[in-house]
């Protein structure tokens, strides 16, 4: 089995690794490259709990070939953390309590990214919609709806960029 | 000079909090240690059956493969467990023996250099079983000539002597005699899986000293590790487990089944050893909450006192006891609900089937029969002609009664539950049952 | 699941040819939210893949009246199309964002039921499917495409490259009822196109998901249409025909028996909805 060289862009730097054929993008992140923010709940594509943005939009690592990101932009959760402090989003749900475990909590926090990102106003049916690929045993969903209603009433009140897309 | 109270009655932000939110929370499945194995389980695909042969021939071929685990590989391989709290018999195989009991359970535990080499050499492994009779069914699982599960004959796990947890006071023959109605049902539920996010799973590495290091969600750490020590038959002190960050549990995590053959697999093989289960492996062969089954009969005055309760529960184990007997023992004491019941009569059976083993879930035990026991309020409410609240305060217990179990109530709170909950709701209570309190009864005449 | 080449595409004539030297055992994956999950759990142990991402099938154009749908694009982009509004319903009530972002319009025709929601709309408005091969394109029916339970007209070294959705005549309605509101598993999908002239039914389409081996088309309900004066009496006839003669089965999500029940009530809604005029265009 010979390995591949895959190049792409993780988080604003370049990154090249050596895999198997058709290794994950999730494998990836989180074996070789250390990017752990992308959990692993399900391989399947049914909890969300390792969504990552390519190139602005939400996807899930665990079904994508680490090839099939080649020359893509990628961020994780890792990428909108500050070195200090903690991106808005991540502040408002930290404030509302919208995590329990915290195991859902890195795909939770991509989606609402990218959702602020599309629609930086979203009604609390949009963001429930946006949200319902992320599974949450923990919480009940409501505080993660606030969280993220939150978080867009300070980057939209502020004029703050997410960045991004 | 009492201080200021600067946490309770405020929300304070959580210790972990910055940890979850950022990604940098470090849970077991995350860590990653030089020369790591993988080890994955080869499961009976059916739910009983005789094992005549287990084949490794092509799956020690599959490049990556190191080596596979068989129960002879396990120093004590029959545990269960309780038996640090003293339950017994020990009866569950971390590996399968010459039979399996359940649809998942462990045969061959299979390691290999990378998860994509560990999965396939397990397709690869041939099974020759011969597969037995199962049941499903609490009471099929109780008739003579059903299907054994167990290996001493029948499928009654016994308390001290008896079938059944049991919980006796007064006469119930002679309150049902004395009662104008009886109310009779029965009530029944599935089993359910608790589905953490993040599935059971644990690594385990060696290290200089001699010691193992287990990293691990389990949300029972000292059971884990002391059971580890017995399954494995060494010192505790060469276990050093290291958890607390559980990605979900709700009693999911409290069995102990990845950490003794991770940490036998790590001995084996002298590198670092990831066992994190599947989804697939998480809603199959992880304990779930049990099924019941709970026949109820009470026997009720026209003025809507409860004279005698009778009770026959069943739960539904699955293939091994795990923390059943505890869950019936909760159970016996609490089905007769929050009401004084001057006879009461209960007898709470953990029966063995071929399900999937269950265990610990969120108040298990109690859950089922505060069901099972409300519903059937609601029932002799109306058979009694009053409404759902009133049955509550006429039977609720004061403080100074006798529970069926011989404790006497000195934590009651129904009646000042019931009364918070009304003005909560907008409920108008009577001028008497606002005047209630759950204070010690004058006399004992109220409890017959 | 030790996969030791994945290949990647830039062009079909790539991919054919791809598949024609390395014949059936190449697995071939579009969005890969179907086999991915499989090779995950190591279900699926394929050797070789070819993956359809990069192959250029992701063409989404209006022509003549027509639409033409690549077998890659996404079902994100199936949802922001104008063209057909139904398409858009059938994407919106498909699985959730970060699946629609990778989910192809082709490969929902590969789904194994309950899932197949966006097949199910795309029957009730006659859509064809390209299967090219080295000798070229031929054009199916969708309902000639399915054979079986996970068994299609493809033939060896065939690729479903797009579909051809006509302009047709009518009003149409599509209802999925699942156990949430969002990103659910299928009870009963249900498309129906009903074309009217004076308020006879002149052409009746009824198709199901959830309600046999692959999505499929309640015929015998379509003839009770045909020809009726739309209203209750005729809604509920074509209902109870649609729920007798479709194929439901019991699974995690329902039951046979429910899905039988809920055929017949959601057949009837969505006729309904047509015969009140709610919706479309």
């Amino acid at each position: 089995m010979a390995s591949v060289i895959v190049n792409f862009e993780l988080c604003g730097r370049d990154v090249e690794v050596l895999v198997q054929p058709m290794t994950t993008l999730q494998s990836v992140l989180r074996s070789q490259l250390g990017y752990t923010a992308t959990k692993e709940g399900c391989r399947q594509g049914g909890c969300g709990s390792c969504t990552v943005l390519v190139d602005g939009e939400p996807m899930l690592s665990c079904l994508l070939p680490v090839e099939d990101v080649a020359g893509r932009r990628v961020v994780t959760l890792e990428g909108i953390t500050p070195i200090d402090g903690l991106h808005p989003i991540q502040e408002a749900f930290l404030e509302s309590n919208g995590f329990q475990c915290g195991y859902c909590t890195p795909g939770m926090v991509m989606v609402a990214k990218a959702l602020l990102d599309h629609d930086p106003r979203p009604s609390r049916e949009a963001i429930a919609g946006a949200i319902s690929g992320n599974l949450c045993r923990c919480t009940g969903y409501q505080p993660i709806i606030d969280a993220i209603e939150k978080a867009a009433d300070r980057l939209s009140g502020s004029g703050e960029q997410t960045g991004g897309r | 000079m009492p201080q200021a109270l600067n946490v309770v009655g405020r929300s304070v932000v959580r210790s972990d909090g910055v940890g979850h939110v950022t990604g940098r929370t470090r849970f077991a499945g995350d860590l990653v240690f030089p020369g790591m194995l993988h080890l994955k389980m080869v499961r009976s695909p059916v739910h009983h059956a005789r094992i005549r042969g287990v084949d490794l021939g092509e799956a020690e071929r599959v490049p990556g493969f190191v080596r596979a685990l068989t129960w002879r590989d396990v120093p004590h391989n029959v545990y269960t467990i309780l038996s640090l709290i003293g339950v017994e018999p020990e009866e569950e195989f971390v590996l399968a023996q010459e039979r399996v009991r359940y649809k998942g359970e462990p045969i061959v535990a299979v390691i290999a250099e990378t998860e994509a080499a560990a999965l396939e050499a397990v397709a690869k492994v041939r099974l020759d079983l011969e597969e037995l009779p199962a049941v499903f069914d609490v009471e099929e699982a109780l008739r003579p000539g059903a299907p054994v599960v167990t290996d001493w004959g029948n499928n009654t796990f016994m308390f001290e002597g008896h079938p059944s947890r049991r919980v006796r006071l007064g006469n119930v023959e002679a309150g049902f005699a004395r009662s104008d109605y009886i109310v009779e049902a029965v009530y029944n539920s599935s089993p359910i899986e608790q589905a953490p996010t993040e599935t059971t799973g644990c690594v385990a590495v060696p290290e200089a000293n001699g010691r193992y290091t287990v990293y691990t969600n389990t949300q029972a750490l000292y059971f884990s590790l002391d059971n580890t020590a017995i399954i494995l038959q060494i010192p505790g002190k060469r276990l050093h487990f290291v958890g607390g960050t559980v990605g979900g549990g709700f009693g999911g995590k409290v069995d102990v089944i990845v950490e003794p053959i991770a940490t036998l697999a790590a001995m084996k093989t002298g590198r670092p050893v990831r066992y994190v289960f599947s989804r697939s492996e998480e809603m199959q062969v992880s304990s779930t909450r049990s099924a019941w089954r709970i026949y109820m009969k009470d026997g009720v005055t026209r003025d809507g006192h409860i004279l005698a309760r009778k009770v026959t529960s069943y739960a539904d184990s699955g293939a091994y006891s795990r923390q059943t007997p505890y869950a019936l023992t909760k159970h016996a004491a609490n089905v007769a609900g929050p009401y004084a019941i001057p006879n009461v009569s209960i007898d709470a059976y953990c029966v063995y089937t071929n399900r999937t083993p269950a265990s610990a879930m969120r108040g298990f035990g109690v859950t089922m029969g505060s069901f099972a026991v409300e519903v059937q309020m609601d029932r002799i409410a109306e058979r009694v002609g009053v409404d759902p609240w009133t049955i509550r305060f006429i039977n609720a217990y004061h403080n100074g009664d006798l529970r069926p179990h011989r404790k006497i109530a000195e934590d009651a709170t129904l009646i000042e539950t019931m009364q918070a909950a009304a003005a909560f709701v907008g409920h108008q209570l009577s001028d008497e049952q606002k005047a209630m309190t759950s204070a010690p009864r004058a006399s004992l005449e109220g409890v017959r | 699941m030790t996969v030791t080449d994945y290949f990647l595409p830039r062009s079909l004539s790539e991919a054919l040819d791809l598949l024609g030297a390395r014949g059936p055992s190449l697995m071939v994956m579009a969005g890969g939210t179907v086999a991915m999950p499989l090779v995950n759990d190591g279900i699926s142990l394929p050797t070789q893949v070819m993956g359809l991402r990069h192959a250029g099938l992701d063409e989404l154009r209006e022509e003549d009246g027509e639409l033409y749908i690549g077998a890659t694009v996404t079902l994100t982009r199936l949802l922001r199309q104008q063209a057909l509004p139904v398409l858009s319903e059938a994407a919106r009530n498909t699985a959730s964002w970060s699946v629609r972002n990778m989910a192809t319009v082709g490969g929902n025709l590969f789904t194994p039921p309950p899932g197949g929601d966006i097949a199910v709309a795309l029957l009730a408005l006659d859509t064809s499917v390209a299967l090219t091969g080295p000798a070229g394109t031929r054009l199916i029916p969708l309902g000639a495409f399915y054979t079986g339970f996970m068994t299609n007209a493809l033939q060896d070294g065939e690729l479903l490259t797009g579909l051809r959705v006509p302009r047709v005549a009518g009003d149409t309605a599509f209802i999925k009822f699942g156990r949430k509101a969002s990103n659910t598993p299928s009870v009963v999908t249900v498309a129906v196109r009903v074309a009217r002239h004076d308020g006879t039914v002149t052409d009746a389409r009824i198709a199901l998901g959830a309600a046999g081996p692959h999505p499929l088309r309640a015929s015998a309900a379509e003839r009770v249409l045909a020809g009726s004066a739309l209203g209750p009496e005729a809604i509920e006839a074509a209902a109870a025909v649609a729920a007798e003669e479709s194929q439901p089965f019991s699974d995690g999500v329902a039951s046979e028996w429910y899905r039988r029940k809920m055929i017949r009530l959601f057949v009837a809604r969505a006729l309904d909805r047509i015969w009140q005029g709610g919706e479309d265009r």
